[in-house]
Parts: C-alpha cells; structure tokens; sequence
C-alpha cells in the first residue's frame, strides 16, 4: 500500500526534540503530475531507441518505480547515538 | 517433530492413551498438518528484514543504528537491478568477487532471495570489535 504519512522524529543534543507527521501523499501527487508529464518524452525515447538503446527499459522504469513507491509502506529508519536521534517511519 | 505430535507420543509413553488411540491422533494431526516444502526446511512468511546496528565495546560515539525494510520493497527494488549498466554490473561483480562473495547480481533472482531468507534466521556480524550487526527477519 502506498503510504499516505511519514513520522520524523529529530533530536539533537541540547536542542528540543522534534517530531512530525509528514503527509508524503503530497509529494506523490506531484511526483504522479511530474511523471505523466515526462511520459510522453520518456515514449519518444524509446521509440527513437528501441534498437540500439534503453528503448524498452526506459518504459519499464515507470511501473517499476510505482511498484517500489508502493511498497515501501512500513519501511522504518532508525538511527541514535550520544548526541542525536532521528526516526523515518513510513505508515 | 511438530508440538502436538510430542504430546500424543507423551501420553502414549505414558500409557494415557492406547497404541491404537496414538495411532489415531497422529494421523488427525497428520492431517491438519500443512505440508512441509520439498527441502524440509520450515519456511515463514517474512514481512520484515531487520538491521540492527549495536556498539560494541570499542565503539565511540554509541552509535545505533536499526532498520526495518518490507521484503515486498527489496523484491520491488531487485528489479531496478536490470537498469544497472553492464559494465557497472561487471565493477560490481569484480568487487565482490575480490571481498570473497562470487555472486553475479545480475542474476538475483526474488526466488534466490526466498532462499536466503529462508535460511536466515539471525546472523550476527562483529565489525572489527566496534560495532556488532545483527541481521534478521521477523
């Protein structure tokens, strides 16, 4: 499933933490719109590469990157040491 | 030996129950019993690779690190492995093979992945003393 909000959790030493809920829904939206603009020049260049070229794979490269932007629900980053803390989780 | 198997041996070693009752119930549980793969090998629907960081006794700044990463996206990211560059995959393949690891990554496969998860329960790496990774699945 596609994640719809990311948690960021920030510390750093003597500073406040802070933590926020990101809607990353926004940034597909404009990552969708940036997309169905490129496609056009993305199947012009596959067409005038197809033989000798990316050709085919450039096509790929939208469903495949759909795919990964779809599951990457539940990929959490967590890293912490004296100074500083910070927290990606996507939900 | 499932759990429920041992019991029915137990009460059989017991003399709870009969042979021909054991005999009975081994083969009701034989039947709910899903079957296990060809190899033996129990095998778990993994959702999540887990990396964890610790420090270890010469680590200096406590550094910890843990990652979770969905299976569903490593299978979705191997995929992108098709766009790495021939001669970029032969560097790669070169670098490997020189750390010891002969693998052709343009040859991953997601069933080679369900191999090696299948087979990875919890590996722990010590990292030249300082810092100890703990790879697993839950």
């Amino acid at each position: 499933m596609l994640p719809v909000i990311v948690r960021f959790r920030i510390h750093q030493a003597q500073r406040r933490p802070l933590g926020f809920y990101f809607p990353i829904i926004l940034v597909w939206i404009v990552l969708a719109a940036l997309l169905i603009v490129l496609f056009p020049v993305a199947l012009l260049t596959a067409l005038l590469t197809w033989r000798r070229g990316p050709g085919a794979a450039l096509l790929l490269v939208f469903p495949l990157l759909t795919a990964v932007l779809w599951r990457l629900s539940g990929l959490q980053i967590e890293t912490r040491n004296d100074e500083s803390e910070l927290l990606i989780d996507f939900t | 030996m499932n759990e429920e198997k041992r019991k029915i041996l137990d009460m059989l070693a017991q003399g709870k129950i009969t042979v021909d009752e054991a005999d009975k119930l081994l083969a009701a549980v034989g039947a709910q019993a899903p079957e296990p793969p060809a190899d033996g090998a129990p095998r778990r629907a993994w959702k999540y690779l887990r990396v964890q960081v610790e420090p270890g006794p010469g680590s200096e700044k406590g550094d910890r690190v843990n990652i979770r990463v969905p299976f569903k996206l490593i299978r979705a990211g191997l995929k992108f492995a098709a766009f790495v560059p021939k001669h970029a995959q032969g560097q790669v393949n070169e670098a490997l093979r020189e750390k010891g690891i002969d693998v052709d990554l343009a040859k991953i496969t997601p069933e080679d992945l369900e191999d090696l998860v299948s087979n990875l329960d919890d590996l722990t790496v010590d990292v030249d003393g300082k810092d100890k990774v703990r790879i697993f699945c839950e």
